[in-house]
């Protein structure tokens, strides 16, 4: 259930820029500017994008997560400033979470393998659980270390978010106001259309890839959904999904997919994702978050929280020029 | 199904004291740690340099009364631009001419013999900003002409961001020279001339919330009297210092934004003064956009300002007891009386299309005496008030 942008009948047709990234799709829009200048923005959002992606990137045996993973339970990494603000946010994730959403889970992908769909057997999630633990990273000044070897930590949790809001960032820093980025369906929103009326992104159905089911209408902000069908297999009438409780090695189940709309893209990706994680209690999370989300149980019931901050917003406070 | 009925037993979280933290509080720790990642946030105080330009028409319809007396009208078109240079500067500008005509008061509020008056006045402000990687710099020229009165002044105004671009030190200098050449020639090349200087810090506090803080200091030397106002007599330096404080804040749930401010102002002249501002700014859909604004002010009066009350043998203009040939310091001018006042302002906005704006601000301003804050007013002067309308029309590209 990635959101689709509807542009709606705008006179004035955004400039859209396509690319693919972190595995996905993305997609850069911008209105109220020339091609020229759009394709010129965009250019610089996407650079950055693909700074992120191969700062950071588990694929890549150069990134920095590579370095700190292939040396677990040995040296510490050395890690810049942006790197450890990472690492601070993961942190506030796990405790946030209550442990739920833990960056080194990873490894039950070792277990896990959604294209042969197979179920792994006990033994087998027991022994990758002992390699789970937030608190098993070891942090000092300007190095990292993972105490025990076989361990992994990545950024996969927040990490296209994290690039959506810094892309987004990047364009309002260059005066676009207008427009957003959207990496896979991680939407932060830079301002609303040219005539101040707010983007329709529309909510995939999480059963039916080709259906919306809903629509939300953002001026500002960012939407993020997390959902039990990106990667998934079913087996004997149960659906197995990527989502993981890192404290069962097994598959969430409550919910087929939670949106959230925040002023950034990360908050909006963490709140979905640990909703996701928190199953039934997710709902009770959700409603203390302070955001609001449009989420679907497993029955396929719609739950909302319509206080209607829906227009979620980073500020145009600037002092206007004497 | 819930987690709990999965084949694997579910292990207990470890006893992290950490992790039994009030849920409630989730939503705000997950949002300050998102804002302690480096560059989510556009600069809220870093300006870009501007992409496209501007020229925009703008017409101020200007007039103040008192009771009785239609006072001072004008009608002021102006010309508004800006052009990027070179991707790293922008020339910004403003045109205006004024048409000024009405009955100009000669001593106090009084009515009688005010003389007519018409003038105009040609100004022109130019700036030049060059934006750097951690603030900017520019320098502006402003020139007005009157018939009576010319004015230059130079200035050379700075921002440095900090690092992370959540605090920003603004800075300033400036300098101006005025000539002053009253047509009944109570003086003939009078000049003025003043500097200026002022240091700001602008602070990002939460996404929502800036706070700006600046202190002003201004030096002026020469004629700052009236030559239409008879026996009107000014010290011949003018220093003021000026403290100012702004807080904006941004409503998520209405999307709106409220600029409060306050500045504190005293000078030589023994005048002090409370400025308190609030604005609303509200959005709403298709463009439109309102903001209410309230002003209030209040003075003290200059220590050489006197009171209406005229000697009993010569009657008005003279004021009673004062020696009035020996050239006293004395004005009687109602600007530098104790008073208060009230602005009440309201702007409704609309961007017409990507490349079209257009705006209408309309104004109502009073001042009375009763409605000084601090201690009475001065006696005896009639109210004023002044109304104004503008309408703009701007284009982008």
């Amino acid at each position: 259930m990635k959101p689709v942008v509807r542009h709606g009948e705008a006179n004035d047709a955004p400039f859209r820029f396509g690319f693919t990234v972190m595995g996905g799709p993305g997609e850069i829009t911008l209105a109220a500017t020339d091609s020229r200048s759009g394709l010129r923005l965009a250019e610089l959002a996407v650079a950055e994008i693909r700074r992120i992606e191969s700062k950071f990137s588990r694929y890549r045996p150069d990134s920095v997560v590579s370095q700190i993973n292939a040396r677990a339970g040995a040296d510490w990494t050395d890690c810049d400033a942006e790197t450890e603000s990472l690492f601070a946010y993961a942190d506030a994730l796990y405790t946030a979470s209550g442990g739920l959403f833990d960056i080194s889970s990873g490894v039950l992908r070792r277990a896990w393998d959604f294209r042969a769909q197979r179920i792994p057997s006990q033994q087998a999630l027991t022994a990758l659980r002992a390699l789970i633990g937030w608190q098993r990273m070891e942090r000092r000044a300007g190095q990292v270390r993972l105490a025990l070897a076989g361990m992994e930590i990545d950024f996969g949790g927040f990490g296209k978010e994290y690039a959506a809001d810094r892309a987004g960032a990047l364009l309002l820093e260059q005066g676009a106001r207008h427009g957003l980025v959207n990496l896979g369906g991680d939407i932060r929103v830079l301002g609303p259309k040219p005539d101040g009326s707010p983007w329709s992104l529309g909510i995939r159905d999480p059963r039916d890839p080709a259906a919306v089911i809903a629509e939300i209408e953002i001026a500002s902000g960012a939407l993020a959904t997390s959902g039990d069908y990106e990667r998934y297999f079913e087996a004997d009438g149960r659906r197995y999904c990527h989502i993981l409780d890192p404290r069962s090695g097994m598959p969430v189940e409550h919910w087929r997919s939670v949106s959230v709309v925040a002023a950034l893209a990360v908050v909006a990706g963490s709140h979905a994702t640990i909703a996701m994680l928190k199953q039934e209690a997710g709902q009770a999370y959700l409603d203390d978050c302070g955001c609001a989300y449009l989420a679907y149980d497993k029955d396929g019931r719609c739950l909302r929280q319509s206080g209607a901050k829906v227009t979620a917003t980073v500020p145009p406070c600037a002092f206007p020029s004497a | 199904m819930a987690a709990t009925e999965h084949p694997v037993a579910v292990e207990k979280p470890r006893s992290n004291p950490a992790l039994t933290r009030d849920p409630v509080s989730t939503g705000a720790l997950v949002l300050s740690a998102a804002l302690a990642l480096p560059g989510l946030l556009p600069a809220a105080s870093a300006e870009p340099a501007p992409a496209g330009g501007m020229i925009g028409l703008r017409n101020l319809s200007y007039r103040e009364s008192q009771p009785g007396l239609e006072r001072v009208g004008s009608n002021s078109p102006s010309l508004v631009f800006l052009v990027p240079l070179a991707g790293e500067w922008a020339l910004s500008g403003d045109l205006v001419t004024d048409n000024v005509s009405g009955a100009s008061p000669r001593y106090h509020t009084a009515i009688s013999g005010a003389s007519q008056m018409k003038d105009r006045r040609n100004a022109a402000d130019l700036q030049l900003k060059r934006y750097l990687e951690d603030g900017s710099v520019s320098v502006g020229l402003a020139r007005s002409n009157e018939n009576d009165y010319a004015s230059t002044a130079l200035s050379l105004q700075g921002t440095v961001d900090s690092k992370d671009r959540n605090t920003t030190l603004l800075w300033g200098l400036g300098g101006a020279s005025d000539t002053i050449n009253p047509v009944n020639l109570a003086v003939r090349n009078e000049q003025r001339h003043s500097i200026d200087a002022m240091l700001g810090v602008a602070q990002v506090l939460t996404p929502a919330d800036l706070v700006q803080f600046s202190l002003g200091y201004n030096r002026g030397r020469g004629y700052f009297s009236d030559p239409y106002k008879i026996f009107d007599n000014r010290p011949r330096r003018l220093n003021q210092t000026a403290l100012s404080a702004k807080w904006n804040h941004h409503f998520d749930a209405a999307d709106g934004t409220s600029r409060f401010s306050y500045r504190y102002a005293t000078n030589s002249d023994g005048v002090r003064s409370h400025t308190l501002g609030e604005e609303y700014v509200q959005a709403f859909g298709e463009g439109w956009s309102v903001t209410p604004a309230l002003r209030y002010y209040s003075q003290s009066a200059a220590r050489f300002y006197v009171d209406p009350i005229y000697d009993p043998l010569f009657g008005a203009p003279f004021p009673a007891g004062v020696a009035i040939f020996q050239h006293p310091l004395l004005t009687m001018d109602q600007r530098l009386s104790a008073f208060g006042a009230l602005t009440l302002e309201a702007k409704l906005a609309r961007q017409l299309s990507a490349q079209w704006s257009a705006d209408l601000k309309l104004a109502r301003y009073e001042q009375r005496s009763a409605w000084r804050w601090f201690g009475r007013g001065s006696p005896g002067l009639a109210p004023l008030t002044a109304h104004w309308l503008e309408i703009g029309l701007y284009r982008r590209w």
